[in-house]
C-alpha cells in the first residue's frame, strides 16, 4: 500500500472523525479496520452527557469535565467546535442532525418501552425530544410479521407515567400494527429488508398510505407517531420526507436491536465524507504487528491473505473500541491487552471485576478500563510519560469513562477524534522537520507527525 | 471416511469454532449483496454461524435413510454467492463466509453433483474442447436457440456471459514462442517471475496474459509459465470439494518448486491468486508446508507491480491516457487484504481519471450468476455497479478477476480490460511520445 500521513485503526465514529479531520487538512489518511463495529450496534444518535439530573449536554459536559480521570476533562473545549465541524460534513452526505449542547435533555422512548435521556439526534428521531403538550397523542405503529418491534407493549409500558422520569408525557399512548404491501405471509421481516423496500418509492407510496390510513383510524387527530427505525437507508431523506408529508401525525423513529439502521446511515455517510475528502479505508483485516522506531509507530502491517500489507507512515491514531469494541482483551487472569500496540492499561484490579451486585446503580467498574492519555492524547505510562510521540488515542479506547451510565460515548468519540487529529497537525506546523521517509522517491513528506 | 466427515474434522479449528465468536450482530447481514436483492436467502448469520450449531453433530451419520440433508439444516446455503462480504466485516472475526462454502460442500457431499454445477468446474476440459473447436464453439455460444437448449438441458442461463474461446490455448502460443526466442535457461529469482495464467488466459483471454508479461519483460523480469491446472475455485464454489483438492495438490506440487527457489508466483486472475494464497489452506485444508510456502509466494499481478513501485523499481515512464476509466474492485481482491492496488498504479498514469466504483460485487461471483436459477439474482446485485459505469460515459472500464469483466460487459456493453492491459497502453503512450518532451505532471487519479 502507498504510505500514509496518518493510519487511523478503527472504523466506528471516533476513527471517521480523525480521518475525516486530517484528510481535510491535507494528510493521506488511511483507515484500517478489522470489520463495521460500533456505528452499527448504535442509535445514530449523539450521546454527549445524558445524565440524569443535567438540564443539557453542557451542564452534564461540566460535570463529567470536573471528574477526575474522564476523558471530557481534556476534551470538554473541543467538543462543540467538533460536533458542528461533524454535522456540517454529514449534512453535506444528506444526514441532518438536530439539537445542540443546549438543547434541554429530554425522556425518549425506546423500542423496549422505556425513555432514555437524549439531546441531539438524527432529523428522523429529533421529534421525540420536543416537550410533550397537555393533551398530545402518541401512537405506537408496528408492522405485522416484523418482530424487533411490539407496538402494544412499548404502548402499554409508554402509558405508565413513571416511565417518564417525572417529566409529563403524551397525554394517551395506543399501538396500531399495519401489515405492508406485499408481506401478508412474511413471519421474518428484518429491518434491513424493510428500510431497502422503503427506499423504493412505488412501494413505498403504497406502504405509507397504509400506515396513514391506519393511523387515521386510531382516531389520534393530532400528536406524534412513534415507528420503527426503518424509514430508508439509500434514500432516507426522501423516505422522511414522504412519511412527514403523508402522515396525520408527526413521526420519528425509535432506533432497535442491531443492525441499526440509523446507525448504518451514520457509518455509510461519515464514509462517504471520508472519501470525498481524500481518504482511504479498508475494512476486513485486523492489525497483525506495527513497526516501531524509538517512540515513533513508522509501519502498520495489516494482516491479508498469505502475507501482511504494509503502510508505511507519520503516525496513527489509535480508535479500535473498548472491550465491547475489540480494542480490549480481557483474559480469565485479569489481565486487559491492547490489542495493536500492547500499550500499558489501567484497570481495576482483579478482585473488583466480580461487583457483589450486577446491577449495581453506579456501574461495572471494568467500563472505565481504557488507556490513559496526556492532554494530546498520547499514550502515557504509568509515570504519565509518553509512550509514543506520534499515536494518539481516540474514543471508547480512553480510560475513565464510564459511558454506559453516563451516556458520553459519541461525545468522547467526536470531541477525541477531532483533537486527536488537530494535536498531530498543529505539531506538524511548528515543527516542520517532522518528516518520514516515504517509498519509491517523490513521496517523502509528511503534514503530520 | 466421507469427505463430508473429512472436512468437518480438519475444519473445525479454523472455520467451525469460529462461530462461537459470533455475536448476533446481525453485522454480516447487512452488507450481503445476495440478501440485499432475493429472500430466497436470508443472509449470512442465519446460514453461517447461527446454523452452525446443528451442523456440528459429529455422531450424526452423513447419511440417514429418508433424511438425506440432516447435516445442513439450512438448505439456502446454495444461494450464498460467496462473495465473502460477510467474513470482511465481521467484527468478531467469524469466517462465516468459508462456513457456508463448507456447509455447501457438506450438503453436497456424497451425491453426484448436478451434471452443470461439475461441468462449471472442469474449466481446463471445456476450455481446452472449446479452443479445438473454437469457430464452433463461439458460433455455438452466440446462437441464441443453442443458448436456450443449453438452458434447457444443463440450466446456464441463456444470457450469461460467455467470452470467446480462443484460438489456441496461451500455453501452448507460450511455448512456441519459447522456443522461437531460443529461450532455454532461466535467471534466477530476482529476475524472473512464476506466472499462474489460470483458466480464463489459457482458454479465453490470452491478450492478457501478453500484457502482463510485456510489463514484466520490461521491468527487468524473466517470465517462466510452468504446466498448471485450473486453481480449482469453480470447483469449490460448485461444493466439489474432492476434485478441487486434487487440482490444489497438482498446482501445489508444481509450484513448491520454484518458491523454494526464491520464484515469486504472480497471477493475473485475483480469484486464482487468492485460491491459491488462502483456499487451499482455508477452505481445503492441506495444510502441508508446500501449501504455505506457495500460499506465501503468490501475488496478484497489481499487487507485485505495486510492490516493485514501493521499491522504487517500477517503470514508471507511462504516457498519457486521457480517459474516464471506471474500476470495480471484485470481491476475491478485496479477500486479499491488500486495498486496491490497481487504483494505486493507475494514479502513476498522467491524464487517466480512474474511478472506484466502490460498488460490493458485480453480481457473477464466479460461475453463481451463469446459473439458470441465480442469474437473475446476479443481475439485480451488479444492478447499481451498471448503472454507475453506464453513467461515467466511459468507453472502457477495469477490473481485476475475469468472471466480473464478462458480467460488466455483457451488462453495460462497456468493455472492460484487466488493469495490467490499461497499463500496457499507458507504457506504450509514453513509447509513442518524443523523447525530449518534459513528461506532463501527473494528475492524481481519483482516490478511493
Amino acid at each position: 500500500m502507498p504510505s500514509a500521513d496518518l493510519v487511523v485503526v478503527g472504523a466506528g465514529l471516533s476513527g471517521h472523525t480523525a480521518a475525516l479531520a486530517a484528510a481535510e487538512s491535507g494528510a493521506r489518511v488511511q483507515v484500517l479496520a478489522k470489520g463495521h463495529a460500533g456505528t452499527h450496534w448504535g442509535t445514530g444518535g449523539f450521546d454527549i452527557a445524558g445524565l440524569p439530573g443535567s438540564a443539557t449536554s453542557r451542564d452534564g459536559l461540566r460535570r463529567l469535565a470536573a471528574t477526575r480521570g474522564h476523558p471530557y476533562a481534556i476534551l470538554s473545549d473541543d467538543l462543540e467546535p467538533a460536533l458542528e465541524w461533524l454535522r456540517t460534513r454529514l449534512a453535506a452526505e444528506g444526514l441532518t442532525y438536530e439539537g445542540d449542547l443546549d438543547t434541554p435533555l429530554a425522556r425518549v422512548p425506546t423500542s423496549i418501552g422505556g425513555t432514555r435521556l437524549a439531546a441531539i439526534l438524527p432529523a428522523a428521531q429529533a421529534a421525540a425530544v420536543r416537550p410533550w403538550e397537555p393533551g398530545e397523542r402518541l401512537v405506537v405503529c408496528g408492522i405485522a410479521g416484523f418482530k424487533d418491534f411490539w407496538p402494544d407493549a412499548i404502548a402499554a409500558s409508554l402509558s405508565r407515567p413513571r416511565v417518564w422520569g417525572g417529566v409529563a408525557g403524551p397525554s394517551r399512548v395506543d399501538a396500531v400494527t399495519v401489515e405492508l404491501p406485499g408481506l401478508a405471509a412474511r413471519h421474518n421481516l428484518s429491518a434491513l429488508e424493510l428500510a431497502r423496500r422503503l427506499d423504493d418509492p412505488a412501494w413505498r407510496a403504497d406502504a405509507v398510505g397504509r400506515i396513514a390510513a391506519a393511523l387515521e383510524r386510531s382516531g389520534a387527530a393530532t400528536g406524534r407517531v412513534a415507528l420503527p427505525a426503518i424509514l430508508g437507508l439509500d434514500d432516507h431523506a426522501a423516505v422522511l420526507e414522504e412519511f412527514r408529508r403523508r402522515l396525520p401525525l408527526e413521526p420519528f423513529e425509535l432506533p432497535l436491536v442491531p443492525p441499526s439502521i440509523p446507525g448504518m446511515r451514520l457509518y455509510y455517510a461519515l464514509r462517504a465524507a471520508l472519501i470525498r475528502a481524500g481518504g482511504r479505508i479498508q475494512i476486513g483485516e485486523a492489525i497483525a504487528h506495527v513497526d516501531r522506531d524509538a517512540d515513533r509507530v513508522i509501519a502498520v502491517a495489516s494482516e491479508a491473505a498469505a502475507r501482511t500489507t504494509t503502510v508505511r507512515t507519520g503516525s496513527m491514531v489509535l480508535a479500535t473500541g473498548g472491550i465491547a469494541g475489540g480494542g480490549l482483551v480481557a483474559d480469565h487472569g485479569g489481565h486487559l491487552e491492547e490489542v495493536v500496540l500492547d500499550l500499558p492499561v489501567e484497570a481495576p484490579e482483579f478482585a473488583d471485576w466480580l461487583a457483589p451486585d450486577a446491577f449495581d446503580p453506579a456501574g461495572h467498574p471494568l467500563e472505565g478500563a481504557g488507556i490513559r492519555t496526556d492532554a494530546d492524547l498520547r499514550p502515557v505510562d504509568q509515570s504519565g510519560k509518553p509512550v509514543f510521540e506520534n499515536v494518539r488515542v481516540a474514543g471508547s479506547l480512553l480510560a475513565g469513562q464510564r459511558y454506559l451510565r453516563e451516556r458520553c460515548r459519541d461525545g468522547v468519540a467526536i470531541a477525541s477524534g477531532w483533537r486527536a487529529a488537530r494535536t498531530m497537525t498543529a505539531v506538524a506546523v511548528a515543527e516542520p522537520s517532522a518528516v518520514t521517509a516515504g517509498p519509491g522517491g517523490g513521496e517523502a513528506r509528511s503534514v503530520l507527525r | 471416511m466421507t469427505i463430508a466427515e473429512l472436512v468437518q474434522e480438519a475444519s473445525l479449528e479454523q472455520v467451525g469454532y469460529s462461530s462461537d465468536e459470533c455475536l448476533k450482530c446481525n453485522v454480516c447481514n447487512t452488507v450481503c449483496p445476495v440478501a440485499r436483492v432475493t429472500d430466497l436467502y436470508p443472509g449470512p448469520k442465519y446460514v453461517g454461524p447461527q446454523a452452525a450449531r446443528f451442523r456440528m453433530g459429529r455422531a450424526q451419520p452423513a447419511q440417514v435413510a429418508g433424511l438425506p440433508h440432516l447435516l445442513s439444516p439450512d438448505m439456502t446455503v446454495d444461494y450464498c454467492s460467496g462473495c465473502g462480504w460477510c467474513t470482511t466485516v465481521c467484527p468478531a472475526g467469524v469466517k462465516v463466509a468459508e462456513m457456508n462454502s463448507q456447509s455447501r460442500a457438506r450438503m453436497k457431499a456424497g451425491k453426484r453433483p448436478k451434471l452443470r454445477d461439475w461441468g462449471l468446474g472442469q474449466t481446463d476440459l471445456t476450455g481446452s474442447i472449446g479452443v479445438l473447436f473454437s469457430p464452433i464453439g463461439n458460433w455455438a455460444l452466440a446462437n441464441r436457440p443453442i443458448r436456450r437448449m443449453l438452458e434447457l438441458a444443463f440450466g446456464i442461463h441463456h444470457a450469461a456471459p460467455f467470452p470467446k474461446f480462443s484460438k489456441r490455448t496461451f500455453q501452448s502460443t507460450w511455448k512456441r514462442r519459447q522456443k522461437r526466442r531460443g529461450i532455454t535457461a532461466v535467471p534466477g529469482p530476482e529476475r524472473a517471475v512464476v506466472y499462474f495464467h489460470g483458466c480464463a488466459v489459457n482458454y479465453y483471454e490470452p491478450h492478457v496474459a501478453n500484457a502482463a508479461i510485456a510489463i514484466l519483460e520490461r521491468n527487468g523480469y524473466q517470465v517462466i509459465v510452468p504446466e498448471q491446472v485450473c486453481c480449482g475455485l469453480p470447483l469449490i464454489s460448485n461444493g466439489i470439494y474432492g476434485e478441487a483438492r486434487d487440482r490444489a495438490n497438482k498446482n501445489i506440487k508444481i509450484l513448491a518448486d520454484y518458491a523454494r527457489k526464491g520464484y515469486k508466483i504472480v497471477g493475473t486472475s485475483t480469484s486464482c491468486t487468492h485460491t491459491i494464497k488462502a483456499e487451499y489452506r482455508e477452505m481445503l485444508d492441506i495444510h502441508d508446508d508446500d501449501a504455505t510456502l506457495v500460499a506465501n509466494a503468490t501475488w496478484d499481478i497489481c499487487e507485485f507491480l505495486l510492490d516493485l513501485h514501493d521499491q522504487g523499481k517500477l517503470d514508471t515512464s507511462f504516457g498519457p491516457l486521457d480517459e474516464e476509466l471506471p474500476y470495480h474492485a471484485p470481491c476475491q481482491l478485496r479477500s486479499h487484504g491488500i486495498g486496491l492496488p490497481a487504483m494505486d498504479l493507475f494514479a502513476l498514469v498522467p491524464g487517466l481519471r480512474a474511478k472506484d466504483m466502490d460498488h460490493d460485487c458485480c453480481g457473477i461471483a464466479g460461475t453463481y450468476g451463469m446459473k439458470k436459477e441465480k442469474y437473475d439474482i446476479g443481475m439485480a446485485v451488479g444492478a447499481p455497479l451498471f448503472e454507475k459505469v453506464r453513467a461515467s460515459g466511459a468507453t472502457e472500464a477495469a477490473c481485476d478477476s475475469e468472471t466480473c469483466r464478462w458480467q460488466i460487459e455483457k451488462a453495460t456493453n462497456v468493455r472492460t480490460r484487466h488493469p495490467v492491459e490499461i497499463l500496457l497502453a499507458a507504457y506504450r503512450a509514453g513509447d509513442a511520445r518524443p523523447v525530449a518532451a518534459p513528461v506532463p505532471a501527473a494528475p492524481a487519479a481519483q482516490s478511493h
